[in-house]
């Protein structure tokens, strides 16, 4: 799966894309977990395939976790 | 509803966000968000804009079909700076049309406040200590 991190999430995670191995089963919270202990998932939201995904359900046959940042566009 | 969104590294180009306006429009509404020369009570030169832009063009696809079911527009322009954009610049350009100027105004503003909720884009000043790859 590639993982990708934006703006002040990817300051914090020290990688901006990463790849690594998952299993279905496995939940956002558990691969960021696991690739960015650090990061720490307060304001944090994740998305799964461009889509918002909650961080304790599984990510299934997914090919991309983005970690999204409070946005601020505009 | 005609939908253009548009992310672009250059100067956004307001004459390409417009085609003939047909015979039912009556109301056209423009916004344009501009780079201030403060942000956050400090002096800047300017922004950096980063976006997720495919997940960015997908969220707004969703945004402008819910809009467009409370309030009926006619076709909207959406144009997004990323990248650098001094200060005075345009960032962000909209253009909406509708029948009447009740449903564009709405239109707008539901826009630009659901896409400062959900659309991922950030804007970063140069104090903002978060080297490496921008916008994908």
């Amino acid at each position: 799966m590639k993982i990708l991190a934006f703006a002040g999430a990817r300051a914090r995670a020290g990688f901006a894309e990463l790849e690594t191995a998952v299993e279905p089963t496995e939940t956002p919270r558990e691969i960021v977990g696991r690739v960015a202990p650090q990061l720490g998932l307060a304001e944090m939201r994740a998305a799964i395939d461009c889509e918002y995904w909650e961080w304790d359900k599984p990510v299934g046959t997914a090919t991309e976790l983005a970690i999204i940042p409070p946005v601020s566009g505009g | 509803m005609e939908t253009h969104i548009e992310f672009t590294t250059e100067p956004i180009r307001e004459s390409a966000c417009a085609a003939a306006s047909t015979g039912e429009t009556g109301a056209e509404v423009e916004f344009r968000g501009i780079v201030r020369e403060m942000e956050n009570g400090r002096a800047i030169g300017g922004l950096n804009y980063e976006a997720h832009i495919p997940m960015a063009r997908k969220q707004l696809e969703r945004i402008v079909d819910q809009l467009n079911a409370e309030a009926p527009c006619h076709a909207v322009w959406f144009a997004h700076r990323v990248g650098w954009v001094p200060v005075g610049e345009t960032s962000l350009y909209i253009r909406v049309r509708a029948s009447h100027r009740g449903e564009a105004f709405r239109f707008c503003a539901g826009l630009i406040d659901l896409l400062k909720r959900d659309v991922p884009i950030w804007k970063l000043t140069p104090q903002d200590n978060v080297a490496g790859e921008g916008s994908r």
